[in-house]
């Protein structure tokens, strides 16, 4: 059986660490049902440094050394890379996760030491490549799902993996092999009194992907929103599209595998780490989110403040939850009956309150729902966190004036994300030129410093500059209207008024719903 | 010792961290931390222990001196 070493990089360096790796131990928890030996090196938890890495890859004779997670782990991930082939020369160094899909083929070449990456989602193709090295045939060329390196160094795309169709085939994660304690400890946050209280929260999952084609967002290739097609020099390239394979998990199994983690690990609180809750319920036709309410009632999963209708404090039992949702697409009697079950704050994706702009976004939002989203949200118990982004394509001082003037209708401060094109969404594709440009051609600079939002990297505002933007964001944290009146004038007044970024057309994305492949059901773990 | 490695089998080596060096790691690792997320109007952070400096401003000033005086 295949010895593997999983490594969960460092995410988020300057906060502490408060999510599990979520597929990283989905994952080992099905290599270990078909029999491999598995240890997770949760390096992210640990925040232990290099050197204690270098004595991880020493620590056995690993057959698989794999490494992987989301884009802005990119730097921890090369270097990692590195000190594994120096201490595990021998293992097959295996990459997964969201900074390959993304981008294959440049990932390849910017990190010679990779010898095989996993593309899209992994569940099927993870054990299938162990199950090839321990019999020791090293050709993936008929895989499906991976890029490979060929003894001549070059690498190779396979036709893309078909997901899985039911979810619920799918074991739990390998929680006991994670330091729980560490993200135990790190419990609290601020988003309601409920979070802030927690002392054993858990990330669950209830389902994989959206149905909407936000411009900014991108679904892993786990989805159907992922196909490979050849270029024009004959070489596979990974596409993304409006396909979608909306699936999510049944009702009974999130409700069982909550009160799992309540009755072994004593958990109070549950994050639901999905994009997005709400569109998941709407393509249950509304049924999904009651039926998760009902169950955790009937299964005494309710928080003791909701059962008896009381203040929250420290001795509250049961499991309070939060999510996210959506502003077109929540319903009051629904958010009602969530906020009776225990559900604490939901993550709104506003972005903005100008109405061109959402037109062009993909959200399926409009001001009006916006803004009324607030009012239904808290009506119903729970606190809505909205979400400001700055900086979109089209955004101009009128936009900012109606995102502000709506921010103080509704009582929000917010210091708003800075519109970022991440791998794989569709405005990546659109400003991949002009990201380049404001990068001076080095296109692996600009993934190794992408972080948070929070900061600025490459622009695609067509107006503003980076400068601009910084100022703007102080501007709308104050929703100080006279300072961006100022700032309009002056403007005008300065600069020659043309258009800094434009986007493009790309063959890695179709702005249209052409689904990537998916199995048929029946599928055992 | 802290279970660094978590699996369904023991490794074949323990792994060793030396303690000392560890904690005064953390320390000064987590004062930068700390002290870079709460820059802002007074509070900066110096990240250097040590800076040679050779004097030669000191020099420069001087001979300004003598022109001037
Ligand atoms: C939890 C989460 C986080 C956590 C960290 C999670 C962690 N421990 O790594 C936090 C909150 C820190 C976070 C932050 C951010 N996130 Co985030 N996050 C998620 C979220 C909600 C869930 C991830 C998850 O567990 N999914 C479920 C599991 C089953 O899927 P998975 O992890 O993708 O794993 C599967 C495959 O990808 C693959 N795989 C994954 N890892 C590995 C590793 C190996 C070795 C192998 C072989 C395979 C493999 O196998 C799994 C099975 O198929 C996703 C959205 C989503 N629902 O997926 C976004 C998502 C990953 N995040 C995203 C973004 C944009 C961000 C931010 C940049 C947001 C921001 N604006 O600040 C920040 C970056 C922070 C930073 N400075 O690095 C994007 C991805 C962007 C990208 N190109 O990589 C996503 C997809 C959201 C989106 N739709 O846009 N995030």
């Amino acid at each position: 059986m295949a010895k593997v070493l999983l490594v969960n990089p460092v995410v988020r360096e300057e906060d502490i660490p408060r999510h599990i790796p979520y597929g990283i131990s989905l994952l080992a928890s099905i290599a270990m049902k078909k029999g491999h030996l598995v240890q997770i090196y949760d390096a992210n938890a640990w925040r232990k440094g290099f050197d204690v890495l270098e004595k991880v890859f020493r620590a056995d004779d690993w057959d698989v050394i794999a490494i992987g997670g989301l884009t802005t782990t990119y730097r921890f991930i090369k270097k990692a890379f590195q000190l594994a082939k120096k201490n595990s020369p021998k293992s097959i160094l295996m990459a997964g996760g969201g900074f390959i899909t993304s981008m294959p083929q440049d990932i390849m070449g910017w990190i010679p030491e990779i010898d095989l990456g996993l593309v899209g989602e992994a569940f099927v193709t993870f054990p299938e490549v162990l199950d090839k090295i321990d019999r020791q045939d090293f050709n993936f060329s008929s895989t499906t799902g991976v890029v490979f390196r060929h003894k001549n160094g070059k690498s190779y795309l396979t036709p893309a993996k078909p997901v899985i169709k039911n979810l619920d085939d799918l074991p739990y994660p390998a929680w006991d092999l994670l330091p729980l304690d560490i993200y135990f400890k790190n419990s609290a946050n601020l988003f309601s009194e409920e979070s802030f209280t927690a002392k054993r929260r858990m990330d669950v999952n209830g389902s994989l992907g959206c149905g909407l084609v936000c411009k900014y967002c991108w679904h892993l290739g786990t989805t159907g929103d992922m196909i490979v097609e050849e270029d024009k020099a004959g070489e596979n390239q990974v596409v993304f599209t409006y396909g979608r394979n909306i699936r999510y998990h049944s009702p009974s199994y999130i409700v069982n595998m909550v009160k799992h983690l309540y009755e072994v690990y004593n958990i109070d609180f549950a994050s639901f780490i999905d994009e997005n809750l709400m569109t998941m319920d709407a393509a249950s036709r509304g049924i999904w989110l009651n039926e998760i309410c009902d169950l955790w009632k009937e299964k005494g999963l309710q928080p003791t403040c909701r059962q008896k209708n009381i203040p929250h404090d420290e001795d509250c039992r049961g499991v309070h939850w939060n999510g996210t949702s959506h502003a077109g697409l929540h319903k009051f009697e629904t958010l009602k009956r969530m906020h009776e079950a225990g559900c604490t704050h939901l993550v709104y994706g506003l972005e903005s309150f100008d109405p061109n702009i959402l037109k062009n976004l993909g959200k399926g939002s409009t001001a009006a729902r916006n803004k009324s989203s607030v009012g239904i949200c808290l009506s119903s118990g729970i606190k809505p966190i909205p979400n400001i982004i700055l900086g979109f394509p089209e955004e101009t001082f009128d936009s900012i004036k109606n995102t502000i003037t709506a921010m103080k209708e509704l009582g929000i401060t917010a210091k708003p994300h800075f519109a970022t094109a991440y791998p794989g969404s569709e405005w990546y594709y659109s400003y991949k030129n002009s990201i380049i440009e404001q990068y001076e051609g080095d296109l692996e600079k600009y993934i190794a410093e992408l972080g948070d939002a929070s900061s600025i990297s490459a622009t695609i505002s067509h107006h503003f500059t980076g400068v601009e933007l910084i100022g703007l964001q102080e501007i709308i944290y104050k929703k100080d209207l006279r300072l961006l009146a100022l700032a309009e004038k002056n403007w005008h007044r300065n600069r020659k008024q043309e258009q800094i970024n434009y986007p493009q057309d790309s063959i890695n994305f179709k702005s249209k719903s052409v689904r990537g492949p998916m199995e048929a059901e029946g599928r055992t773990f | 010792m802290e279970e660094l490695l978590k699996g369904n089998y023991k490794v074949t080596k323990n792994i060793e961290i030396e303690a000392e060096e560890k904690s005064e790691n953390n320390l000064t690792i987590n004062f930068k931390k700390v002290a870079l997320n709460s820059i802002g109007g007074s509070m900066v952070y110096v990240e250097r222990n040590t800076l040679v400096w050779e004097g030669e401003e000191e020099a420069a000033d001087k001979k300004n001196e003598i022109k001037s005086s």
